[in-house]
């Protein structure tokens, strides 16, 4: 109990941190945020009514808080280049991007695992070679070239196999969930192909040292086949250190998500970053790279969770006899 | 690692298929990338504008580009900034890596509790963050993706590492060492880092691989490499341009990306075996004074 409060009293800590971070980031730019944002070639007048509206004028810790304080209500001020609403435009862009990340670990996950279980029972030297090769080369692909290829493959259009929609996302959303999830079949297959190596790869080395332990003797010794007892004891056993290492795939895929959405012309939050980043809209970049850091947080804190949920082990050291 | 140990471990891997692989590939890799720096086939500024988005030919064997300059020697000069930046991310790597073992380790409860929280709460946060976290400010640059890339790996080092490093840091000699009045810092040289080295290099060589793929990442999304330099990332952003041109010219940068980082992961993994006495049966008695040390140390790590 002690550990979860510290682990919620940390995670607070961190979201806090990186507000200060974030903010920090667009503060420390050479010269300040209006005259960047308003570019090179504005007047004096169009700066200094830059400065007004973003409330430039005020003093450091001001700005802050009153950024802060919108946030923590909900509300991250409008665009000033587009005049939208930066909540409405998160909630509209969230729409394609956690479909897009749910699908691709849902890929991952459905490749990965089995194919890591194939890999660590595989008995001949040539299936177990070919297991190793396939998870080092899926995971040595890059995002851009993957998605390329599968443009390629079986992109509508220029694919050799052109069946599926390579470019944009439905103007009715998810009015049509078929057409929704035809135009994200692509660009999931792409984070998840690679994201699936690197399961695999960790699965079936963890499966590989379980297999030398007692628990698996143990099993069989009690009537099951090798097989049945890797299946049944051995991802028991990984199961949290695995749960651990897909969270931490995720953040390693979402660079992949980024480049993804860019390649494939989805209007998703990743996309919405960088545009925003390349207009030099600098408040509402604040705004989402905040929003973004305290989404991965909160992931590393459920994953944190998790792992102590389903590991009895981590339950029994209570005492204090700690590994 | 003395060099006759470092010798004796480079033969162990060139013995292996993939070894040999992986150093023939990396060795390419160092050469072109020196080549590139006195000579490549073009300028990267040659352009001419009668012959942009040309398919393949004798005279330009990958094509040329949107401005009508090479795509060859521009893959071949960004193997040089590819190089660069996996070095310096791998060095920026161990030292904030060590750092942070040394953290976890120090006799101070504090900092040590302070370091495995510190990672447990940022570890979860994406490279592409980060470099946008210092992209806004700075601009695109070389040290984006080394920072960028150098934090969530050093993040994860150190939690890879920390097992093994407090295995030895109870271990009998490091007591004995203190007893004797040796300073934490030798300690950590002399000891400590020697005996997790076979972990430490497995761990930055994968590091490595991944900073090619963040790199390329980063660049096509504009927070990378700046595009005026040549880099892999920038030769397959380049490529994505032409796949309504010449399809089949996207498949090269991607195929050099994709081979050189499987040769790093193989290198990895020959490297894991070959610097291991428990594996490596040659590395056993060369010198017995330090494999011995190594021996004791795996002994209590299989017990």
């Amino acid at each position: 109990m002690l550990a979860v409060v510290r682990r919620l009293l940390l995670f607070v800590a961190a979201l806090f941190g990186m507000s200060l971070l974030v903010f920090a980031a667009l503060r420390i730019l050479p010269g300040d945020v209006a005259s960047v944002m308003a570019g090179v070639n504005a007047t004096p007048q169009r700066v200094e009514a830059l400065r007004e509206q973003l409330g430039l004028n005020r003093s450091i810790a001001e700005q802050y808080g009153s950024w802060l304080g919108g946030v923590l209500r909900g509300d991250f001020g409008t665009s000033l280049l587009t005049g939208r609403s930066i909540s409405a435009q998160i909630g509209v862009r969230s729409q394609v991007t956690f479909p897009l990340i749910a699908l691709g670990m849902l890929i991952a996950l459905l490749i990965g695992i089995p194919a890591g279980c194939a890999g660590a029972l595989a008995t001949s030297r040539p299936a177990r070679q070919s297991f190793r090769a396939i998870s080092i080369i899926g995971g040595s692909i890059p995002a851009l070239w993957g998605g390329l290829l599968l443009i390629l493959l079986f992109g509508r259009g220029v694919g050799l196999i052109g069946i599926l929609p390579s470019q944009g996302f439905p103007q009715q959303g998810w009015q049509n969930p078929l057409q929704a999830v035809m135009s994200l079949l692509l660009p999931a297959m792409t984070v998840g192909i690679i994201v699936a190596a690197g399961i695999m790869r960790y699965t079936r080395s963890a499966l590989n040292e379980v297999m030398g332990s007692s628990f698996i003797d143990m099993g069989m010794a009690c009537g099951m086949t090798r097989r049945q007892a890797t299946l049944r004891i051995g991802l028991r056993i990984i199961a949290p250190q695995l749960v651990s290492v897909i969270g931490l795939t995720l953040a390693e895929m979402i660079t992949g998500v980024v480049v993804v959405e860019n390649l494939f012309a989805l209007q998703g939050l990743g996309s919405m970053l960088i545009t925003d980043v390349g207009n030099r809209d600098l408040l509402t970049v604040q705004s989402e790279l905040f929003l973004l850091s305290a989404f991965f947080l909160t992931i590393g804190l459920v994953v944190d969770m998790l792992h102590q949920l389903i590991d009895p082990r981590l339950r029994a050291v209570k005492g204090g006899i700690q590994q | 690692m003395n060099r006759r140990r470092s010798a004796i471990v480079l033969t162990s891997i060139w013995s292996t298929a993939t070894g040999r692989f992986s150093l023939i590939v990396m060795s390419c890799w160092l050469l072109v990338a020196l080549l590139s720096l006195v000579w490549t086939p073009y300028s990267l500024w040659a352009t001419d504008g009668f012959h942009v988005w040309q398919s393949p030919s004798w005279s330009h064997p990958l094509g040329t580009d949107g401005s009508g300059a090479d795509v060859l020697s521009w893959l071949m000069a960004g193997s040089a900034t590819n190089l660069l930046i996996v070095l310096l991310a791998v060095i920026l790597t161990a030292i904030c890596g060590l750092l942070l073992v040394a953290a976890m380790l120090s006799s101070h409860l504090g900092l040590s509790q302070l370091a495995v929280v510190v990672i447990d709460a940022l570890i979860s946060l994406p490279t592409v963050l980060v470099a946008l976290i210092l992209a806004v400010p700075f601009g695109p640059s070389i040290m984006v993706i080394v920072v960028a890339c150098s934090f969530g790996y050093s993040l994860n080092l150190a939690r890879i590492v920390r097992p093994q490093a407090m295995l030895v840091a109870r271990s009998a000699y490091v007591e004995s060492a203190l007893s004797n009045g040796a300073s934490a810092g030798r300690v950590l040289m002399t000891h400590i880092v020697p005996n997790i080295l076979p972990l430490l290099l497995v761990q930055l060589s994968m590091c490595a691989g991944t900073v090619i793929l963040a790199e390329s990442g980063l660049t096509y999304l504009g927070i990378g490499v700046p595009s005026s330099v040549a880099s892999w990332g920038h030769s397959l952003a380049t490529s994505v341009k032409f796949i309504n041109v010449y399809p089949l010219a996207v498949i090269w940068p991607g195929l050099v990306v994709t081979v050189v980082v499987v040769a790093l992961n193989l290198f990895g993994d020959a490297l894991r075996d070959a610097v291991d006495p428990l594996e490596n049966p040659r590395l056993r008695n060369p010198s017995p004074a330090p494999s011995e040390k190594t021996q004791e140390a795996a002994d209590v790590r299989e017990s």
